[in-house]
């Protein structure tokens, strides 16, 4: 317990830089950044807008850098995260909407494709030699495929030409979003295409990841032993792979952390309106706020999905805690 | 203990505790537990295969220890894992027969019968795991799962044998196995790693005993533990094998050891027993030139030590097709024939004993004073004389 709250208390000091470097870096660069963006608006800008745009940089409001530090720190307590500018809305609203879409599709792929990878990985290490190690060349050549070029190959076969799948966007343009099931569905089709693809293109890391790991354990005294028990076979599998699987749930924790980051090439083939769209549209009209809040975001998934995999492998792994039983 | 165990027990009692007499001699056929007939094994296929066993005979009676000692490669190991069908490829059983002979088992409600190794099927290899044959390996360390607690390693193993069993009476007969090797029942809320190497063996013989077994395969227990830790666990064995009545195969280098605790010793070299014969005799009286080699090579565990000498050259490539003896380059007494002709094991001295050499055939006229001593009549009579002496000490 004690380790895991060391660990814990780690992660605050991280967020606390992260939070910091975030406030100063806009004050770092080269002249005012209210100033340009103003001056990038071309007078098409309200006094909200002004405003708006001071108080996202703590500005405007005659205070000094200390005030502002921590003023920003308030606002960010509260949930504040500014206001973009191209859109005219908060951040934080925009985000909420955002985030959902990626997380949605890139987390349902994430998962699919470290079960898929795992459980073929613990087969292929299980029964090694066999022809099933055929599949592995096949997989990694999905891996080595940049994934928005498979991602549009797969588009313009199944989509354009097969129309075995919609294509564009995140569900069928006739329907509102809403708990119907028509739009489930919906979403569910639109889905499968990048899902798809990012699970072709990624499960080859986890397959071989599981099944190197699984040879080794397969080797293992404690796996001898298990069939000495006459143990049935699943079980004996079980025995290997509980222990193979460590090291893929620590890569899968941090694969979580970069899920809202996400593919933003994925999302721009499929013309998915998640948070790599969000943050391409914040970069080309230098939307400082989103763009801040976006990388904010980012940065604490990343940190939380850390903590996650920490406590993932304390609880998997009990040879970890020995360090706080000693 | 458990009902299941009466009948065994019951059979010791007629000794008295601190001595287990069982002479090998005097055992009945009817008596085997393990029967290893003309058994091969070998590493790979064709011309490249290494013959890692090579037409080995082994015979193991109930409630008999028998050790079988050999130095690395000798394929002491091999033989017991293949015959228990726990090798894996490319390991390849090239011939022999294996057959298991159970005694009813209340356990399971079995009645006496024979299981042929070599043909029985996964279900029924299955069956026989564990509840008959169970297994002790070197490292308890990498034995246990690391990541289970000590109780799930019971749990496991009476929950797929003894399905009748609820879980409170799965965890009374962990604390109950724990408590005949000497260990708090506070240990199977334990990981492995948080155990001492001691008290890691004791718990996989704690498991090992888990469902009466009728032959426990003990693959180096002590090796990997430091002397005192050792001879503990070695009184500890005798003392559960003379309550129990379990039959055990004992596999060491340790020959000095091994005197310590078998009824009878095969010794294995290049994939062949060289010489068996009753612990003691064996001790005091080898007959094969490389049992011989063997006892000067390692430090008795009583009495004076003497000077160690290793036995120069190394193991025969085992890849080749020997002719002859396979211990001749290295035997300080070959003789001519040793390189042509291939000695057989052949009982000796009124059948106690077994050698493959030709120096006891019966025409070698200046056979060496060393390999010629004799056994004391009274130790020949007690094949444990160890054990008595154990007590005194």
């Amino acid at each position: 317990m004690r380790m895991l709250l060391r660990r814990l208390s780690l992660y605050v000091v991280t967020a606390w830089v992260a939070i910091t470097a975030n406030f100063i870096l806009p004050r770092l660069m080269p002249g005012n950044p209210v100033e340009t963006l103003i001056g990038q608006l071309q007078g098409r800008v309200s006094p909200q807008q002004v405003r708006a745009i001071q108080l996202a940089f703590g500005m405007g409001l005659k205070q000094n850098i200390v005030q502002q530090y921590f003023g920003y720190l308030g606002q960010l307590m509260h949930g504040h995260l500014g206001v973009s500018i191209t859109l005219s809305a908060p951040v934080s609203s925009i985000l909420r909407s955002a985030v959902p879409w990626t997380v949605g599709l890139i987390g349902v792929s994430t998962i699919l494709s470290f079960l898929v990878g795992t459980i073929a990985g613990t087969m292929l290490g299980w029964t090694r030699g066999s022809r099933f190690d055929s599949l592995i060349p096949l997989t990694t050549f999905f891996q080595a495929v940049p994934y928005f070029f498979l991602g549009t190959v797969m588009l313009l076969i199944f989509g354009s030409n097969l129309h075995w799948f919609p294509v564009l966007g995140a569900y069928s343009s006739n329907l509102n979003p809403g708990w119907s099931w028509a739009f489930v569905f919906s979403l569910i089709r639109y889905g499968e295409l990048p899902v798809l693809t990012i699970v072709l293109s990624s499960v080859a890391g986890w397959m071989l990841g599981m099944r190197n790991m699984m040879i080794t354990m397969v080797a293992e005294d404690f796996v001898l032993m298990a069939v000495a028990k006459g143990l049935p076979r699943r079980k004996v599998i079980m025995h290997a792979a509980r222990n193979a699987v460590l090291p893929s749930v620590a890569n899968l924790s941090l694969a979580i952390g970069l899920v809202v980051s996400g593919a933003l090439l994925v999302e721009l083939v499929f013309n998915y309106p998640g948070v790599g769209n969000l943050l391409l549209q914040a970069v080309l009209n230098e939307d400082y706020p989103l763009i801040q809040g976006i990388f904010l975001v980012i940065t604490m998934t990343v940190l939380a999905a850390n903590l996650l995999a920490d406590v993932m492998y304390f609880v998997l792994d009990p040879r970890t805690r020995t360090e706080a039983a000693v | 203990m458990s009902t299941s165990s009466a009948p065994r027990a019951l059979r010791q009692s007629a000794s008295s505790n601190d001595e287990v007499s069982i002479a090998p001699a005097a055992l009945e056929s009817s008596d085997l537990v393990l029967e290893v007939k003309d058994f091969s094994v070998d590493y790979g296929w064709g011309e490249r295969a290494v013959r890692a066993v090579r037409n080995v005979d082994l015979d193991v009676h109930r409630s008999q220890v028998l050790g079988i000692a050999g130095e690395s490669g000798s394929g002491k190991s091999t033989l017991v894992y293949a015959v228990t069908r726990l090798l894996r490829s490319p390991a390849v059983i090239s011939g022999g027969d294996a057959r298991l002979f159970l005694d009813a088992d209340k356990n399971t409600g079995s009645d006496v019968r024979t299981v042929d190794l070599m043909r029985a099927s996964e279900r029924e290899l299955r069956s026989i795991r564990w509840s008959q044959i169970s297994i002790v390996l070197q490292s308890a360390l990498n034995a246990l799962n690391p990541v289970l607690r000590i109780s799930a390693e019971f749990d496991e193993v009476l929950k797929t044998h003894r399905r009748d069993m609820n879980r409170h009476q799965r965890r009374a007969r962990a604390v109950e196995l724990l408590e005949l090797v000497g260990l708090n029942e506070d240990r199977l809320a334990r990981f492995p790693h948080e155990l001492s190497g001691g008290q890691r063996q004791r718990i996989m013989i704690a498991l090992a005993l888990a469902l009466d077994p009728q032959l426990v395969i003990m693959d180096e227990p002590t090796t990997a533990l430091d002397v005192v830790t050792q001879r503990e666990i070695i009184s500890e064995l005798r003392d559960l094998r003379a309550r129990f009545g379990f039959a055990m195969v004992f596999i060491t280098h340790d020959l000095a050891l091994l005197v310590e605790i078998a009824d009878e010793i095969a010794v294995m070299y290049a994939g062949t027993i060289v010489e068996r014969a009753p612990a003691a005799s064996l001790h005091d009286a080898p007959r094969h030139p490389y049992t011989l080699g063997l006892l000067n090579s390692s430090p008795p565990l009583h009495g004076k030590h003497h000077e160690l000498v290793g036995i120069p050259g190394s193991p025969p490539d085992l890849a080749q097709s020997l002719v002859g003896c396979s211990f001749r380059a290295r035997c300080p007494f070959a003789l001519e024939r040793c390189a042509s002709e291939t000695p057989p094991l052949v009982a000796i001295e009124d059948g106690g004993r077994m050698v493959a050499c030709w120096l006891h055939d019966g025409s070698a006229t200046n056979l060496p004073e060393a390999l010629r001593r004799e056994v004391s009549l009274s130790k020949r009579a007690a094949p444990q004389p160890r054990a008595t002496k154990e007590v005194g000490s």
